[in-house]
This record gives C-alpha cells, structure tokens and sequence, in this order.
C-alpha cells in the first residue's frame, strides 16, 4: 500500500511536482503515464525516499518514509529508471551484495538470489562480470535485485526500457506474476504495456495528475471524441463544408487530398449519414472508419493541450 | 549494522578490483622502500648521529608526508562520487540503511585498505631486527600515528567525495583541504605570537609524529585525531544526505 497526500517537490524556481496525492491498494498494479520531463520520475524519487518532498506525506506500508524511514524502505523494491550497477562485480557478487544491504542472512539470501535469478530469466549470467552484460541483462539483474527480499511495495521507473521485443514479454509476465501479490507501481512511457499490465492509470503532466482511472474508463469518457477517417475518389474543395453540415459532426479536419476526419458529437455515430450523403451526390467512397478514442489519444490530449500557449515544464526541466 | 557490514565489503572488493589500488600500493612501496634504504645507509656512517632507523623513517623524511597527502585522496575520491555519478547511490540510499552506516562502512574499508598499504613497511622493522636489536615499543607507537593521522586525513577525504558527483574534484578538494590541515602546525615555527604558537603547536602534525615515532604517547593528539575524524564524518553524513540533484 502506497499513500502519497499532497506531495509538492521544488527544484529551485521549478515545480516538478506539484499536490500529486494518490493511492495504491495492496496487489494492485498502477501505472503513472507521462511525456519526459512531467514529474514522473521525481514523484517515484519522493515516494521512495530517495528525494525528500518540499511538502506532503508518503506512507508505504503503514511506515511513514519520513519519520521511519528504515522501516519504510525495507518494505520497498525500487528500480530507478537508469539501472545504475556497479560494473567491476559479478551478478552473484552483487545480488548478495543487495541482501546484505537488506539485511539477509547468508542461507536466506542465497535462495532468494536462486529464486530471482530464475524469475528474471539471467541464471546463464550469474558469474558474468556486470560491466560486460547487454542493456537488457543490466535490466534484468537490478530488477533480480529488486524482488530479492520480497518487497510488499514495488516501484519500477520504465521496467521494459532497452529491453528485446522477447524480453519485455518475458519481464511483463514477470511483473503480472508479481503484482498479483504486491502493490505495484510502474512509470512508463509504453502505452500498450499499460494497457497490458495495470489495474488503474495515472496521467502526470507538469507535475500534476490529470487522469486518473482503470483503462477502460478512462476510454469510456474519451469516448465522446470519436473520430470518423473518410476517403473519397477524386479532390473537390466543397465536401469539406458539406461533410460538415451533417448531424453529429462537431468539425472537419482536411488530412490529404481526398482524406478527412470527422470530429464526432459526443455519443453520436456519422457513418451512416456520411453513406447516404456520398450516394446522394455521386461521390465514391473508398474508407469509412470510426476509431475511437484509444489510451494514446487520450495521453496526447490531455497532455499536449494549449503546450504552445505555456512554456511546459520539459523544456523547463530539460 | 548490516549496512555497515555489506559496505565494507563491496568496498574492500572495489579497491582490490581497481588496477588504482595497485598503482598506489606499488608507488607507495617504491617510494617507502627508496627512503628507508637511504635512512638505512645514512645510519650506516659512523659519523651519523644515534638513532633507530624507524625514528627516522616515521618522523624525519618529508616522503612520509608526501606518500600520505598523495595516497588519501586517492583512497578516498571514488568512495561516494562514484555512486553518485553512476547513479548507484538511488539503489543504496533507498536501501534500509542510513547515511552514516554508509559512511562509516565507507570509510572503515578506506582505513583497511590504508592500513594494507602500510603492512608491508613492517618487514623493515623485521629485517632490522635481524641485525640489531629493535625497540618494538617506539614502532608500536609509530604505526599508532600512521593510524591516528590517517584516520583523520582520510575522513577528510570522505567529506569531500560526499559534496561532489566528480572523483577529480573530490581528490583535488581533499588536497586542497589536507594542506592547511598538514601545514597550520608548521607555522609554528613562523609565529612570534606566544599564543598563536602555542596552538599551532597542539596542531603541528609533524611535531606529533616526530614524537610518536620516538615512543612518546600523548593522548592529546589520539584526542584531537578522534574527534576531528568523527566531526569530519558526520559533515560527510550531512552532505550525502544532500541530493539536490536530478
């Protein structure tokens, strides 16, 4: 269980986060989505005690992370977004490493570090010198590092980054299997793996969170922004005011020659009209499409609205 | 206790995989090894003035000083900024351990492995006791100095590794730090003022190992060592406990 109340972070003048209060239940897995630079990483460095907050609370656990932070972070599995490892030691050398550091006793440690070897696909590399292993390995092994002592809260920051099409199955699997019994919070970038693997979403941009909901939800009330892709044969400059004259039709974007998209009224479905209309002049149609609102046009709504008019945190921050 | 435990180790192992630690302990040994033959052929001449050749090696040479302002911030630059650079440090501090168990494992292991470097400067005393008699208690006393002095440098050095993410800088601010540290007590001599004198005196690092290589104990300089090496390590806590970095 993560309770994060009202945390603000400030770096100098800038705000990085900014009041983000939210909650993650026991087994459930959140992803908090986000363009670069919205605060996503800041608010896992505060949630997990790395940073501390300007203002606000965390609680992990039921341990506050400020007035017991030992206790906090020993309920904690954090991987940060650019595994850092040190490279001059061996795999096995610095997963025990990683148990000491939580506390293990040797036997203990040494099946926990059996058994995360083996979740994390890299048993074939536990004697490699870490300096010589591929991104994907580097991944895999600071994410061994990270469910060695069973957290109860799990925090991974882009957990499929530099990883091979066969690994990020393989690593989303594994992070199914771990949610089941964790709390699991999970930034990324990646729209369909939140989509794939998370219970709830959290959209961050310029600090704040501007949606919050399970997937389909968060669809459900997009849905109204309906978009309808049309092609017609031949370009004529009158269809487009024509097009837009039909019930339902909030506007009419030109995107070629012959190709417009209909911005739909809420609840309300065009296609047949657009049908009978190209039947009534002649027109030959060659698409007809509804495409409705996906997570990723949500993502881009909500977090590229009136970007011109404000000068954004990312080109702030970056 | 365990983060005291689990960095030491790693740290103890990082020392003994960098090709650096070797460079140092062989440039230390070249450089121990050339000064203790010339003291030795020194004392050699019947002209020579009386004395052990140790007394001379641990209080009279300037190599001595030049090996520990050389190797201190050697030992000691990589020991945070590294992890801060790396970015090893968000694992480590997330990790249920606290700031000054980190720093204490870091900087006991730096001890160890200074006190390695001086292990092999033992079989002089040996080699000395193979043809004439040794005084074993002055060469007790002399190592306790060598330890004294370089707790306090190398605490210093950990100060400055915790306030900055670049090794150079940390090793060329632990020196710039260790001069004034070394050279206050030397103005000792440059000082009319009767009480400034005095304490350049309490500080004169060099009068202090001079002393103790001679067999003299005075728990004045174990005080002023202790207590400065543990003020330097709770300023090196604070600053690791600093990470206004993005």
């Amino acid at each position: 269980m993560i309770e994060a109340e009202d945390l603000t972070r400030r770096y100098g003048d800038l705000t990085a986060v900014d009041g983000v209060s939210f909650t993650v239940g026991d087994g459930e897995i959140v992803g908090m989505l986000g363009p670069n630079g919205a605060g996503k990483t800041t608010a896992i460095r505060v949630i997990t005690g790395f940073l501390p907050p300007s203002s606000g609370r965390v609680r992990v656990a039921g341990h506050d992370l400020f007035e017991d932070p030992v206790s906090a972070r020993r309920k904690i599995g954090y991987l940060p977004e650019n595994v850092a490892l040190y490279p001059e030691m061996r795999v096995s050398e610095y997963l025990s490493y990683r148990a000491r550091l939580e506390g293990m006793r040797s036997t203990e440690a040494k099946k926990a570090i059996r058994g995360a070897l083996a979740d994390c696909l890299i048993e074939q590399v536990s004697g490699k010198v870490i300096g010589t292993l591929s991104k994907g390995f580097k991944q895999r092994v600071g994410l061994a590092a990270t469910i060695l002592h069973q957290p109860e809260v799990l925090v991974l920051d882009e957990p499929t980054i530099g990883l091979d099409p066969k690994q990020i199955i393989a690593i989303r699997e594994l992070i199914r299997k771990l949610g089941g019994q964790r709390t699991l919070l999970l930034s990324t970038h990646i729209l369909p793996e939140v989509e794939l693997l998370c219970d709830r979403v959290i959209i961050i941009d310029r600090g704040r969170i501007v949606a919050e909901g399970t997937p389909e939800s968060l669809r459900q009330s997009w849905q109204g922004e309906a978009v309808v892709a049309l092609e017609l044969k031949g370009a004529a400059s009158d269809r487009a005011e024509t097009l837009e004259s039909l019930p339902g039709v909030a506007g009419v974007d030109r995107v070629g020659e012959s190709r417009f998209e209909l911005r739909c009224r809420p609840g309300s479905d065009p296609r047949e009209e657009v049908f009978r209309l190209a039947v009534e002049r002649g027109w030959t149609l060659l698409e007809l499409t509804l495409r409705s609102a996906s997570l990723e046009d949500i993502f881009v709504r909500l977090t590229t609205d009136d970007r011109a008019a404000s000068p954004s945190t990312e080109e702030v921050a970056s | 206790m365990n983060g005291i435990w689990a960095t030491i180790s790693r740290e103890l192992r990082a020392y003994f995989f960098s090709p650096l630690a070797y460079i140092v302990a062989a440039l230390v040994l070249v450089v121990n090894g050339l000064t203790f033959g010339v003291i030795l052929s020194f004392l050699n001449d019947p002209r020579a003035g009386i004395g052990a050749p140790l007394e001379y090696f641990f209080g009279q040479t300037v190599y001595f000083w030049l090996v520990l302002l050389f190797i201190t911030p050697v030992i000691t630059m990589r020991l945070i900024s590294e992890e801060r650079r790396s970015g090893t440090i968000e694992t480590l501090m997330t990790a249920p351990v606290t700031e000054a168990q980190v720093i204490v494992g870091k900087f006991l292991a730096a001890l160890a492995f200074y006190v390695f470097l001086w292990l092999p400067t033992v079989i002089y005393a040996v080699i000395v006791a193979r043809h004439h008699q040794v005084d074993w208690g002055p060469v007790a006393s002399g190592y306790l100095g060598v330890l004294g002095i370089g707790a306090l440098f190398l605490s210093i050095g950990m100060l400055a590794t915790a306030l900055t993410r670049s090794q150079l800088v940390a090793a060329i601010l632990t020196f710039a730090m260790l001069i004034p540290v070394f050279t206050f007590g030397l103005l000792e001599m440059l000082s009319n003022n009767e009480g400034l004198k005095t304490v350049f005196g309490y500080l004169n690092l060099w009068q202090h190992m001079e002393e103790f290589s001679r067999g003299i104990v005075d728990t004045r300089r174990l005080v002023y060592y202790a207590s400065t090496t543990a003020f330097f390590l709770f300023l090196a806590t604070r600053a690791l406990a600093v990470r206004k970095w993005r």
